[in-house]
């Protein structure tokens, strides 16, 4: 009897503990998770669509300096109709949605978020199964069908490489240069501002048609231009909320 | 049943088996030339990115539903005369699971990192959860298999004691009926939601497919079982059916087929009420596009009403060829199923402009290595189902098997 209430008692007691270490991990988790989210850096890329004159350098940059193959685009531009006589063009990075579909469906947790909010790609973890170039809704993934091993044309003219080739059978896309920003953070630079610590499409840009910054500062580039004019994002009705604004051309007054 | 001479058959399982063993090599070549050269030797592109090996995938896993309803039914519904099918019908899902891994790990660009899935969870993903889902069905077959291997005469022979252990496998059938239950009708219907879930794709983004998946699969996978058991029983005297019980079951599929086509009426007709870009124009692949024949003919026509007419009706259904026929339909019509609902989703094209509705149509069609490598996975089955039934007795409904393998653990030698 006596040892039978002992043991209840013990139960009880356990169970407190229990409860207790259970409800501080969560608290934990939750703030840590919290703090994950908001980051201290939100990255935003601002394309200008009046600018934008459909050159190509950009995707011809980003291919040097992320040794892309030549079949492979990770920042596709293409002809979006024309206001007036002018043509438009459109420059499709990887938009780094928040709600980014190919993060939710990888089965392997090859794509993830960083907290500054790029949607980032581990190259020795993807099957590639293609799963997430199923869901994009930007087709801003390929896959590597066959090994690059030859010369990358758009070296050294636009140029040199700065993080290794993918292999054969992974699906690889835009990281928003997050070699260059990470390196330039390191070196206290600032990303958007120090060409060095800014991806290399902007950097290349011949008329300025990328601005790219922290929209989690109010006095960045980035911040000030998406007060000031109205942006739009692709697919909007879909809820990814893409990182990527783009001011939509006006007609010339 | 008229059976062949004995020496002419004996002619004929050579012929038939040289036949299957020419097609797996030739499928291992085309196999070795994908791993070698990489996917750059299929037709898959970036626009559609999962094509005929994805449908092979889709396809054995949903024709291997027999396995999982049959021990349902026999295990937890208390159906014991079922058992003699249900056995041949997990023999059939092993075989069916197998043939889905060997297509998928040619379909994955690193099929050294097959394992990838279970060592780095990602709890959100469907595909996720459907290859969890699918390795730990595929041990529960094996499992459930355990006694069916046990009939293997030459190593009932040789080692006794292994065989009677491996036949005491039998005592777990009904945990193992729960467990298989409980995994497969998580991921038949999780393979439809694989589409259902995709915001991008408008005509996938449904909830219905998963509903349509796993009850077209559980249809597909009694139709297979049945017709295997029947063509067996034609061909051999190895194998010993009760009519009476497969009878009974095809008029049960004839049900599942009506309840089947129910759900596909009101799934394709909510669909045309309103223009839905994308949408609309998967449906308009289906109905008149490029895949018009193979819904109309091949899913709706062939797949469904001819079967349901040829099965819910007593007349027909009471003839082996009839019965047969329906069967095998039933089959064919599972597959063009998969098949479409893959590629209406993946031949549309959305574009992502801003306030652009154009929608463009792609195209696939497999290429010679895939469709070489393909064939090698079903000549597999074939090969794998026939050897079964010569040696293990997979389709056998004359012994009480429970009776039978009782007697087995008590006496382990003892073979008849």
């Amino acid at each position: 009897m006596n040892e039978s209430k002992l043991n209840r008692r013990d139960f009880l007691k356990l169970s407190a503990i229990g409860a207790a270490v259970i409800g501080g991990l969560k608290v934990i988790q939750y703030a840590s998770a919290s703090e994950a989210e908001a980051g201290l850096h939100q990255l935003a890329m601002v394309i200008d669509q009046g600018k934008c004159t459909g050159c190509g350098y950009c995707t011809l940059a980003c291919r040097a300096h992320n040794d892309v193959p030549p079949d492979i685009s990770w920042n596709e531009v293409s002809p979006a109709g024309q206001v007036g006589e002018k043509p438009v063009f459109i420059a499709r990075p990887c938009m780094q949605c928040a709600k980014a579909p190919c993060v939710e469906v990888c089965p392997v947790q090859a794509s993830t978020y960083r907290p500054d909010g790029i949607v980032m790609m581990d190259y020795d973890r993807c099957i590639g199964c293609r799963y997430c170039e199923v869901a994009c809704p930007y087709s801003a993934r390929s896959f590597n069908w066959e090994t690059f091993d030859g010369p990358n044309p758009a070296v050294p003219e636009w140029g040199e490489p700065e993080v290794p080739r993918r292999p054969r059978g992974v699906v690889e896309k835009c990281c928003f240069c997050y070699h260059r920003i990470d390196r330039g953070l390191s070196l206290g630079m600032r990303p958007g501002i120090d060409p060095k610590a800014t991806p290399a499409c902007v950097n290349v840009c011949p008329t300025g048609a990328r601005i790219f910054g922290d929209i989690n500062d109010p006095e960045s580039t980035v911040s000030q231009i998406l007060r000031k004019r109205p942006s739009l994002r692709l697919r909007e009705d879909l809820a990814t909320f893409p990182r990527v604004y783009y001011l939509p051309p006006v007609t010339e007054a | 049943m008229k059976l062949l001479h004995k020496s002419n058959w004996n002619i004929a399982w050579l012929v038939w088996m040289g036949a299957l063993s020419l097609l797996i090599v030739a499928g291992l070549y085309a196999a070795l030339l994908v791993f070698s050269k990489g996917l750059v030797v299929t037709n898959l592109s970036d626009r559609v990115p999962w094509g005929l090996w994805i449908t092979i995938d889709l396809s054995s896993i949903a024709v291997s539903a027999g396995a999982f309803s049959l021990c349902a039914a026999v295990y937890l519904l208390g159906l014991k005369r079922f058992q003699p099918v249900a056995r041949t019908a997990t023999f059939i899902g092993l075989i069916g699971y197998t043939m889905a891994l060997f297509s998928l790990l040619l379909d994955i660009g690193r099929p050294d990192r097959f394992w990838h899935a279970i060592v780095f969870w990602n709890k959100h993903s469907l595909l996720w959860e459907v290859t969890m889902c699918v390795t730990l069905y595929l041990a529960v077959l094996v499992f459930e298999c355990m006694p069916i291997f046990a009939r293997f005469e030459w190593l009932n022979r040789r080692f006794p004691a292994l065989t009677a252990k491996m036949d005491g496998f039998h005592r777990f059938a009904p945990i193992l009926a729960v467990v298989g239950l409980g995994l497969s009708m998580l991921h038949q219907s999780s393979l439809g939601a694989i589409y259902g879930v995709l915001k991008a794709r408008p005509y996938w983004f449904r909830p219905d497919i998963s509903v349509l998946f796993i009850i077209s699969a559980v249809a597909a996978g009694m139709s297979l079982t049945v017709f295997a058991s029947m063509l067996a029983s034609r061909l051999t005297k190895k194998v010993n059916i009760d009519d009476s019980l497969l009878e009974r079951l095809t008029f049960f599929i004839g049900w599942i087929l009506v309840v089947y086509l129910y759900f596909r009426f009101w799934d394709a007709l909510t669909m045309t009420y309103t223009y839905e870009p994308g949408r609309t124009e998967g449906l308009n692949l289906l109905t008149q596009g490029t895949l018009s024949f193979n819904f109309w003919i091949g899913e709706i026509l062939l797949g469904l009403v001819v079967p349901i007419l040829l099965l819910l009706n007593k007349k027909t259904r009471a003839i082996p060829f009839w019965r047969m026929l329906a069967l095998a339909l039933v089959v064919g019509g599972l597959v063009a199923y998969r098949w479409d609902t893959n590629l209406s989703g993946l031949l549309i094209v959305l574009s992502y402009l801003p306030g652009d509705l154009a929608v463009a149509y792609t195209n696939y069609h497999p290429s010679l290595i895939e469709i070489v490598s393909g064939m090698g996975i079903l000549a597999f089955g074939f090969l794998a189902f026939s050897l079964g039934v010569r040696y293990l007795e997979v389709v056998n409904h004359q012994k009480a098997m429970d009776h039978a393998q009782e007697k087995l653990i008590t006496e382990p030698a003892a073979t008849d």
